[in-house]
């Protein structure tokens, strides 16, 4: 097992290493902040000096080479807006982000192991309807329109919800349902057709024969041989959240990782970027472990590859 | 399977799913309040709530002049010296009592006695001259400073703690104008660089501010002038309109800035003219703009009235020339280029005749979200400018991006067409012909010296003649340089919830009082 964490750990370290070059090559590609920092008068000398004190007159691979070493010292820079280190902006946005996603993905699964097992115990059941109901919205609308729908409806039409913002907990429900509809949708799709495929196996012909109940099956046998591809999916869609919580943050003004990002895109605040993304892709690297570890559990095969 | 291996199992199971439930727990106790959120945005009588479309990058105040830190930071935490009526144009006294030109090139001001700074300290003629001071003549790149000033450094002295005089290397008849944009700050505010919350002589005064979320402003209980009726109030920002205006209808806010008429405030939306004027620059030392001709037939192209009808739902009003009407050099008489999509195409054709390569592509580049309906827009000229004959991309860029075609020194990329909208917050014409208008002006691509030195004899005249010369100046522009093809004048919508009283005026966007928002259920005249 920890063979398996090891290998892991070092085949995640090249895309970590990817993402954090990419991250800082391609934010320099969008352009010079100047402009966003100093007034439109500025003189020469004034740019100049911006420029010297914040290392961008240097070529890209000697800024890059400066980054590096910060990060090796844990120096992620300051943010040219506020003036605050940039990892301490990260890290103090990456809570709520997290939060976000880990409701989200707690009610994806619980919903999608309701639906799913009785879609798949009850084909063309009502179940079984809301599960290709689902499925289908999670792949025709996009979070922004759902978001925005969401917001005339609960909250202006019939004012139940906040907007936005994070007040009470009521302004949990809309930015959690606008994440929640897609990994919803693909869970019990997969669900559904894992526990189809459990349900007409040996085994559980065999459960049956010897007298299990419905739902004994259901929870006992087949569900756990269903969990493995489910875990992994649900592994994905929480890496997802974690990535693409952008549109919902600055629907509804979450005060996450996403929203830091895209200000700090907006205004080319460089290093704030790049400890947002390094925060992103740390975590990834980290869930990503983690449902290795899950899957390796699971299933007994992974483990004794992992041996090989 | 053994039993023991079966006890095994189970025993992870529980353990498994013991984890899971301690996180959730964990998770849900934490999740009562987001991460990084310390502070409720609950409704309170004594409370204004505001939503803004962007947090403020920063309430330094000799940044104020930036819109963002401006509608924060003006009059509500800050005050100037001299204050402009944005109904009248005049001039009042805010932290000066008078002032006078005491010689040719020397302004004198009175201070007002018995102010004082949010922090006790008492506000004298040595805080006004470190003020300008800092704001003018330091290395630490304030916005009012290039927005305002020249490049030229002023002389200001503290006579006695209440005269302070400012003298200036040559006349200049606005000086007070330009004065009335530098905020006051105690000395002790740090002069090698910008502060992000300051200290000042406001009927507010900063209260806390959770970066990304809201920022809190209450009540200054040592305010020299009239007590504000609201004890607080908290700004947030939302990206989306219709997520700020739904807020106001909710109930969730007063107040809504910065909406699209099709953002759903409703009975709730206030139309206001907020000074801001549309206009394409075009690059006219590039071909084919370098035509006189083709600058005239994308003028020509643009349908004006077709736009501010459909796109805007007639907000706003079809321009004829940079600046607003209470702007002083604006002239009432000029009418917009007509729309005449024949005559721009026999423009068009004429040039081409005659070598011109109007098959060049011509980037027409504007800015994401600039103003509501701007990509419309942006697609109808486009599309006009085609029809026309002419080679026409359309690019969208954040602010950043399009800030660098907008502002000198402007980069080497083929032809351009830059969609614009300018704001004169300062009401004099000089704040727009020095930036867009003279040959080296900072948003500017050319000009003539024939019209600089127009624009110079303009800027030296005071009253009805100075009125007169720059609406000379902004009524020939067409003719001496056709850098512009003006599209409309602005209005603005704000959401406004029944429970306040407030009347948005030209300055609003820029600049928010607070303390003339009052309560609608107390009697306005008390």
């Amino acid at each position: 097992m920890f063979a398996f964490l090891r290998r892991r750990v070092y085949t995640s370290l090249v895309p970590l290493l990817v993402v954090l070059f990419g991250v800082f090559l391609l934010a320099r590609l969008t352009g010079d902040p100047t402009n966003l920092y100093l007034p439109v008068s500025a003189t020469p000398d004034q740019r100049a000096e911006f420029a010297a004190e914040n290392g961008l007159d240097k070529p890209v691979l000697s800024q890059m080479l400066d980054y590096l070493s910060g990060v090796i010292h844990l120096d992620f820079g300051e943010s040219l807006r506020t003036g605050e280190s940039a990892a301490a902006m990260a890290l103090r946005a990456f809570p709520a982000t997290l939060q976000l996603a880990f409701f989200t993905m707690l009610l994806a699964v619980i919903g999608a192991v309701v639906i799913g097992c009785w879609a798949a115990y009850r084909p063309n059941s009502p179940a079984d309807r809301v599960s290709s109901l689902l499925s289908m919205t999670a792949a025709s609308i996009p979070d922004f329109w759902f978001a925005i729908t969401g917001v005339w409806i609960f909250a202006v039409v019939l004012g139940v919800l906040p907007t936005s913002g994070t007040g009470s907990a009521l302004s949990w429900i809309l930015p959690i349902a606008t994440l929640l509809i897609r990994p919803l949708g693909v869970l019990t799709q997969v669900v559904r057709g894992a526990m189809v495929s459990a349900l007409s196996a040996p085994y559980v012909r065999l459960a049956r024969s010897k007298g299990a109940g419905d739902l004994r099956v259901v929870t006992h046998h087949a569900l756990r041989n269903a969990a493995a591809p489910a875990l992994t999916v649900a592994g994905d869609l929480t890496v997802g959240l974690v990535n693409g919580a952008v549109v919902v943050e600055a629907i509804f003004g979450w005060p996450g990782i996403g929203k830091l990002m895209i200000d700090a895109i907006l205004q080319r605040d460089f290093a704030v970027l790049q400890a947002a993304v390094l925060v992103t892709a740390v975590s990834i690297f980290v869930l990503n472990i983690l449902i290795d570890a899950g899957y390796a559990l699971l299933d007994a095969r992974v483990r004794e590859k992992s041996k090989v | 399977m053994s039993p023991a291996r079966s006890l095994q199992q189970g025993t992870r199971y529980r353990a498994a799913i013991a984890a899971t439930a301690a996180m959730t727990v964990s998770a849900l106790a934490a999740g009562c309040s987001v991460a990084n959120s310390n502070h409720s945005d609950a409704a309170s009588p004594d409370t204004l709530r505001i939503v803004l479309p962007q947090e403020p990058p920063t309430l330094e105040p000799c940044d104020a002049s930036l819109t963002s830190t401006g509608v924060v930071v003006r009059s509500n935490i800050t005050e100037p010296l001299v204050e402009r009526n944005a109904d009248t144009g005049d001039l009042e006294p805010k932290l000066a009592e008078s002032w006078e030109q005491t010689s040719g090139n020397v302004w004198t001001f009175r201070i007002r006695p018995g102010v004082t700074f949010s922090d006790g300290s008492v506000f004298d003629a040595a805080d006004a001259a470190f003020s300008i001071d800092r704001a003018v003549n330091s290395t630490i790149g304030c916005d009012v400073d290039g927005y305002v000033f020249g490049d030229d450094p002023l002389v200001v002295a503290a006579v006695d703690p209440g005269t302070v005089t400012v003298t200036t290397p040559t006349a200049d008849p606005i000086l007070p104008l330009r004065i009335s944009f530098v905020e006051m700050v105690p000395t002790t505010t740090d002069a090698q660089d910008k502060v992000r919350e300051p200290i000042g002589t406001g009927p507010y005064r900063v209260d806390y501010w959770d970066h990304g979320q809201r920022l809190s402003l209450v009540r200054n209980d040592t305010y020299w002038g009239s007590v504000p009726e609201y004890a607080r109030a908290i700004y947030q920002w939302r990206t989306e309109g219709s997520v700020r205006a739904a807020m106001v209808t909710n109930d969730e806010a007063e107040l809504a800035t910065y909406l699209g008429p099709e953002d759903g405030a409703g009975d709730l939306g206030v139309a206001y003219p907020n000074n801001e004027t549309t206009a394409l620059r075009m690059q006219a030392n590039e071909p084919p703009l370098d035509d006189y001709r083709i600058r005239e037939a994308i003028d020509y192209s643009v349908n004006r009235s077709g736009i501010v009808k459909a796109l805007f739902q007639g907000l706003g009003d079809p321009a004829a020339q940079l600046v607003g009407s209470s702007i002083v050099g604006f002239d009432p008489a000029l009418q917009p280029t007509p729309y005449d999509p024949g005559r721009a195409a026999a423009l068009v054709a004429e040039a081409k005749a005659d070598g011109v390569p109007v098959d060049k592509e011509i980037r027409l580049i504007g800015r994401t979200g600039q103003f509501p309906k701007i990509n419309e827009t942006i697609e109808a000229i486009q599309n006009a400018l085609s029809e026309a004959g002419l080679n026409v991309k359309i690019e969208m860029m954040d602010t950043a991006g399009q800030m660098q075609y907008q502002i000198r020194p402007f980069p080497d990329a083929g032809p351009v067409l830059l969609m614009i909208q300018h704001g004169n917050q300062a009401g004099d014409a000089q704040f727009t012909v020095d930036q867009y208008m003279r040959s080296d002006g900072y948003q500017s691509y050319f000009g003539t010296n024939t019209y600089d030195a127009r624009i110079d004899a303009a800027e030296e005249l005071v009253g009805d003649a100075r009125q007169d010369a720059f609406a000379a100046v902004l009524a020939d522009e067409p003719t001496e340089l056709r850098q512009f093809a003006y599209i409309a004048h602005m209005n603005a919508v704000l959401a406004k919830s029944p429970s306040v009283r407030y009347e948005p005026n030209s300055a609003t966007g820029d600049e928010m009082r607070l303390s003339e928002m009052t309560r609608a259920d107390t009697d306005a005249s008390s």
